[in-house]
């Protein structure tokens, strides 16, 4: 496929996105360097660093590589064979991104206190991010051309090796997308490991703000994440390859024959269920144990919905703009390969891995100075949201856009259309069922964004996820129970229409 | 071809790209007096309250971590809409003082808490005690040691818990650097890690371990047990408390304290506020709901069974020094504590 | 009047990557041109260039005297009223079939006649209703050519659009397309692999070689005429005998034969290889005067056979189509004549 130039209808908007996703690196460059680069140098240049990004390394490597277990073998399950009940697996698969991070691992902590320190974290991570690795290869395997896996068992090759050597090629693209959202998840992750007291570099960086209460040691860590996540960013696009071109074809191929699994049905059940009684059903048994214990007379309902309703509201801003946002970056990096989507694209996952303190830190320092009449409202809060999650919203958008062959828009384009308008009405409609599930997805995450909420919700403003942090912060766990549960039930809603779509 | 998850989503974005629009319309309605509060919504908020009643202005409350809100009134700069800072140790309030971030307090208002609970050049002044202490299991120590440098020995092997990632635990160990030195500190960490001392979510779970006899002894703040006697009646705590005589570092006093940011526009309200917090009313609350000590001169604990504050042995130390966590971090993982 | 104009066109995609080196190309008002040529020649460049999907490196592309693309010129594609009809139609799936129609009619009040115009046109009036994945394949490829044809285009290029349909539907409906662009003269450029469908369809025959045009000119000027004897193979079966030729006339060992164009009659005799097509040749009694050979392969399609036979002073056996009906076997010993004109190739 030739590569033409983006039209600038389209590359300014996603430059704008790029240039938005990076303040938060303008503002790491000013703090780190503002006592030189020697001081920032002996922070970052220390035997403690090396030793803490190891750690966050390997806990990110664990965490990918049980993710892709997980997510690959729940998305050939529910998509390949005739498992009992694969529909309604299929949707439950996906409700664990409704738990948050903090949440699962606290239940585990309660059950199970040994797990504290990087087996916890490991597991508590994994339960909730496996998903961003089911998604997405769930919906490649649905397009795979069954055909080609029929040409390889006539060729002589049994199913395991068909699966090792036709179909799993080909998800590699899915799950290293899946994968690397996960491996950012794990770096940036704060509220798992500290609550499991493994010592990540993301909790150095936050015990930086914390014990020494000087910015600059933090922001030079926060300087080696960002390093580390446009290396990872940088591998990803090579194990995606440039072949990542959509189909040609004459449209849809014929739905593949479900596997029967025979005797391995009892195992394959056994093995969903594992993972959907550890991710989701334990969860919440922990939150049920607690609401039990609580007293239900100091339960405050009115209180409740009106806090759901204030969550819903600036998840579903965030999600809007953090959609539209990564609408022009997620088309241009389908559309237009090159040095200039690639820069975009790092651009806009570079600040993903950041904990969300650095990031809200950052939407402080430029707010005060350059729009103060926003800060502290709701406007810097949404755009704070867009920061942090525009990766997510830019793989799905991508993988959207992926999916419509590119003939159509030239059609488009030869019939009159500016690109503009292509895109408003070719590319978008085309490509809005996977578009409509990133914004799904970014709702859930920005529901259940802790810190950078904290510090610029607009004064007085509560969500599920800070009523919850309140009530824990005084160790009131029946008290904090009631927000948990909403927050979880909220989420998965989002969540169930995820896991429903079939793309 | 059009799912149900596109049209929800469709119909929830445009209702949302609205809403931002809406808010920020109606940006800078009148501004009260603005609070940044490091310590627990629920615990403080009815406090906060009667503050609004008694200074007269309308008070807008930021719930945060201390740390974090110092790092964002860092950030703020002098463009900070924060009138007051509440802190829950006076690190933080130390951090800001040292970036010249506060405003110094009329003397009157320093003078009713005693020299060692406020910055010395008076940015701030504490408004509530926690006192570090040895919670005991009687049915499996007759004695507690009179020092935690005892903890140390041998006979204390698997006995003892702490709490390693609560900010008091951490501070404590801030303290013993400042008096025993960074050495033997290190020394006695490493020798704590060897005796098997054993790591605890918080201090509620170290409390019940200790009254459960899981271990012996634990190191935390005083506060916790008598909010676990108060509910639930002192027969059913098995569990006493020993506190160290002679300035032990594991006696520290730390405190829960307030300043006035530089560059209020409410900076009179602002030290009513902080005068407030010092008045008899706020004092009880703190003693009666948190069962911290009462600073303000003149007003004492109801909490039956807390000793005088005046008849503890606190080692001297100015806890504007104990921002120095960096370093005591340093040693926490050095020793594989954290 | 709707011409293209096509000079000196070059593109490369790396320094080793020249896709067009130079190409001209002039189609008349109201013709269709097939650019013809093999995979890689280019032609898909060409096409994409014309469209304005891409920039040359060089040359000029007018269109009824309007320059698209020159230098310092580049008109997108939106406005250039270059229809196009891919590979597979590329149906938007999200829109129906008048949707689809009606899609590039700028037009509003105008919209619906047209749409229904052009439906009626490429024969699927009251089709309008219909989503792209209810039709066949063929009906598919309709919409896209009403599609392309609604906007009253200057010039309407044709993506070898009938790869994807099957042999029994092709020739259907490349007779409607053609149908539907003569019924509005409209001037179109068909790219293509298939010689058939080039030749069949085409008012002129474009073929292209590494990035050039080798030759170009009515149908059958190409398949009686080649240029070279690369484009006699590409455009249809070709038998080369090698001969010499004086004054008009080829001597092979198969016979003499006349010569499109005469040789000068006071030169020497001319070396070369002569190019016949396998009609030319035909199946005789064997005799003493008659040059003769033994059959040696027979393929049977039908409405015609080929016959191979070696030659007995030839080193290449030569392949002979006769009608349908065939009573000779292998082995056979049969004599050869030649009919018609040929062309000679130094």
């Amino acid at each position: 496929m030739t590569t033409a130039r983006a039209p600038w209808v389209l590359l300014a908007p996603a430059c704008l996105a790029g240039a938005f996703a990076l303040l938060p690196l303008g503002y790491l460059a000013v703090r780190s360097l503002e006592r030189g680069l020697g001081f920032a140098w002996g922070v970052a240049a220390t035997e403690g660093t090396a030793l803490l990004l190891g750690r966050s390394l390997g806990l990110a490597v664990a965490v990918v590589a049980a993710s892709l277990v997980l997510g690959i073998s729940l998305a050939w399950l529910t998509v390949r064979t005739a498992l009992p009940g694969v529909r309604a697996w299929s949707v439950v698969a996906t409700l664990p991104l409704a738990v948050p991070s903090y949440v699962a691992a606290f239940a585990w902590l309660s059950a199970v206190p040994e797990l504290a320190g990087f087996t916890g974290s490991a597991v508590a991570l994994t339960l909730v991010s496996y998903p961003y690795v089911y998604l997405p290869v769930a919906a490649a395997l649905r397009g795979i051309d069954p055909a080609q896996e029929e040409a390889s068992r006539s060729l002589g090759h049994g199913p395991v090796r068909t699966f090792l050597r036709v179909t799993l090629p080909q998800l590699r693209p899915a799950a290293a997308g899946g994968g690397l959202l996960v491996a950012l998840y794990a770096l940036s992750d704060f509220g798992a490991v500290s609550l499991m007291r493994y010592d990540t570099f993301t909790r150095g960086i936050y015990t930086s703000y914390r014990a020494s209460f000087d910015r600059t040691p933090a922001a030079a860590l926060s300087v080696v994440l960002v390093v580390m996540t446009v290396a990872l960013v940088a591998l990803e696009t090579r194990t995606r390859g440039r072949r990542g071109h959509s189909r040609t074809g004459s449209g849809t191929a014929r739905p593949a024959v479900p596997v029967r699994l025979g005797r391995m049905t009892i195992p394959a059940l056994a093995w969903c269920g594992a993972i959907v009684a550890a991710a989701v059903v334990f969860p919440l048994a922990t939150l049920g144990y607690w609401l039990a214990a609580g007293n239900l007379a100091a339960w405050d309902p009115a209180g409740l919905v009106n806090t759901a309703g204030v969550t819903l509201g600036v998840a579903a801003a965030g999600a809007a703009l953090t959609t539209a946002l990564a609408l022009p970056v997620g088309v241009v990096a389908a559309r237009y390969r090159g040095r200039t989507a690639d820069l975009l694209e790092q651009a806009a996952y570079a600040g993903h891995a950041l904990p969300g303190i650095t990031v809200a830190l950052s939407m402080v320092f430029f707010a005060v100075r350059y729009a103060n009449p926003l800060y502290q409202e709701l406007p810097l809060l949404v755009c704070a949201y867009a920061v942090l999650f525009l990766p997510v919203a830019v793989a799905a958008t991508r993988a959207a856009v992926l999916q419509s062959p590119p003939v159509l828009e030239d059609v488009a384009r030869s019939l009159g259309r500016g690109p503009l308008r292509v895109l408003r009405d070719v590319t978008v409609p085309l490509a809005a069922p996977g578009v409509a599930a990133g914004a799904a997805l970014t709702f859930v995450v920005c529901m259940k964004e802790l810190p950078a909420t904290l510090l610029l919700r607009p004064t007085g403003m509560d969500t599920l996820a800070t009523r919850l942090w309140t009530e824990t912060g005084v160790g009131s766990y029946a008290d904090a129970a009631p927000y948990a549960a909403a927050l979880i039930l909220l989420a998965a809603v989002p969540s169930y229409l995820l896991g429903k779509q079939r793309t | 071809m059009r799912n149900a998850l596109t049209r929800c989503v469709s119909a929830l974005a445009v209702a949302a790209l609205l809403l931002p629009l809406g808010t920020a319309c109606g940006v800078g309605g009148e501004a009260g007096l603005v609070i940044y509060s490091g310590r627990n919504e629920g615990l403080i908020k009815p406090l906060l309250e009667k503050l609004e009643k008694s200074v007269g202005t309308k008070v807008e409350v930021r719930y945060g971590t201390s740390a974090e809100l110092s790092a964002q009134l860092l950030e703020e700069g002098d463009k900070t809409k924060a009138d007051l800072f509440l802190s829950q140790d006076a690190g933080a309030l130390g951090a800001l003082a040292k970036q010249g971030r506060l405003e110094k307090l009329p003397q009157p208002t320093l003078d009713k808490v005693a020299g060692q609970f406020r910055a010395s050049a008076g940015e701030w002044v504490g408004v509530s005690g926690r006192v570090r202490v040895l919670a005991y299991n009687p049915s499996q120590v007759a004695k507690a040691p009179d020092s935690v440098r005892d903890l140390v020995k041998p006979e204390w092997k698997g006995k003892i818990g702490y709490a390693p990632t609560n900010a008091s635990f951490q501070a404590f160990v801030t303290g013993m650097r400042v008096l025993d030195g960074d050495e033997a500190t290190r020394n006695w960490l490493k020798g704590l890690k060897a005796n098997d001392i054993k790591p605890y979510e918080d201090n509620l779970a170290l409390l019940n371990a200790v009254d459960t006899g899981q271990v012996s002894l634990g190191l935390l703040n005083h506060y916790y047990w008598y909010e676990k006697v108060a509910e639930k009646g002192a027969d059913k705590v098995t569990a006493k408390l020993h506190y160290l005589p002679g300035g032990d570092p594991g006696a520290l006093i730390n405190v829960a304290g307030v300043g006035v940011l530089k560059g209020s526009d409410h900076s009179a309200v602002a030290v009513k506020a902080v005068d407030f917090l010092l008045s008899k009313e706020a004092q009880t609350y703190f003693t009666d709901k948190t069962k911290e000590y009462p600073l303000a001169s003149g007003v004492t604990s109801t909490v039956p069974g807390l000793p005088p504050l005046e008849s503890l042995k606190a080692p001297e130390i100015d806890l504007g020094k104990l921002d120095s966590l960096q370093e005591t971090l340093a040693m926490l993982r050095e020793a594989g504590m954290v | 009047m709707t011409d293209l104009q096509i000079k000196g066109l070059t593109k490369a995609y790396g320094p080793d990557m020249t896709v067009l080196q130079g190409l001209d190309l002039t189609v008349p008002s109201g013709s269709l041109a097939a650019v013809l040529g093999p995979s890689g020649c280019g032609k898909t460049t060409l096409l994409r260039i014309i469209a304005g999907f891409l920039r040359a490196d060089a040359g000029t592309v007018t269109v009824g005297g309007r320059t698209l693309t020159g230098p310092g010129t580049h008109i997108p594609p939106e406005r250039r009223r270059i229809g196009i009809v891919p590979q597979e139609g590329a149906l938007f799936p999200h829109l129906s079939v008048a949707g689809n129609v009606a899609f590039g009619v700028t037009d509003r009040a105008a919209r619906r006649r047209r749409t229904e115009e052009m439906l009626d046109l490429v024969g699927l009036a009251g089709y309008g209703d219909r989503m792209p994945h209810e039709l066949s394949g063929g009906q598919q490829q309709r919409v896209a050519l009403a599609r392309a044809l609604a906007p009253e285009p200057a010039l309407v290029l044709l993506d070898e659009p009938f790869n994807a349909l099957d042999s029994a539907l092709r020739a259907g409906v490349r007779a409607d397309v053609r149908a539907a662009l003569r019924d509005i003269g409209a001037t179109a450029v068909l790219v293509t692999h298939d010689q058939q469908e080039a030749l069949s369809m085409a008012d002129l025959v474009a073929v292209v070689r590494n990035g050039r045009v080798a030759q170009r000119g009515h149908p059958q000027d190409i398949y009686n005429r080649p240029a070279d004897p690369w484009v006699a193979g590409f455009v249809g079966d070709a038998v080369l005998l090698p001969g010499t030729a004086v004054n008009g006339t080829a001597t092979t060992a198969l016979g003499t034969v006349e010569l499109c164009e005469p040789t000068d009659a006071l030169a020497e005799a001319l070396q070369g290889t002569v190019l016949l097509r396998p009609e030319q040749l035909r199946l005789t009694e064997p005799g003493e005067a008659v040059p003769a050979g033994t059959v040696t392969d027979i393929r049977y399609y039908g409405h015609d056979a080929l016959i191979t036979v070696t030659v007995d002073d030839l080193d290449t056996p030569v392949d002979i189509r006769i009608g349908g009906h065939v009573t000779l076997r292998p082995g056979d010993r049969t004599g050869i004549r030649i009919t018609g004109q040929a062309t000679l190739h130094p």
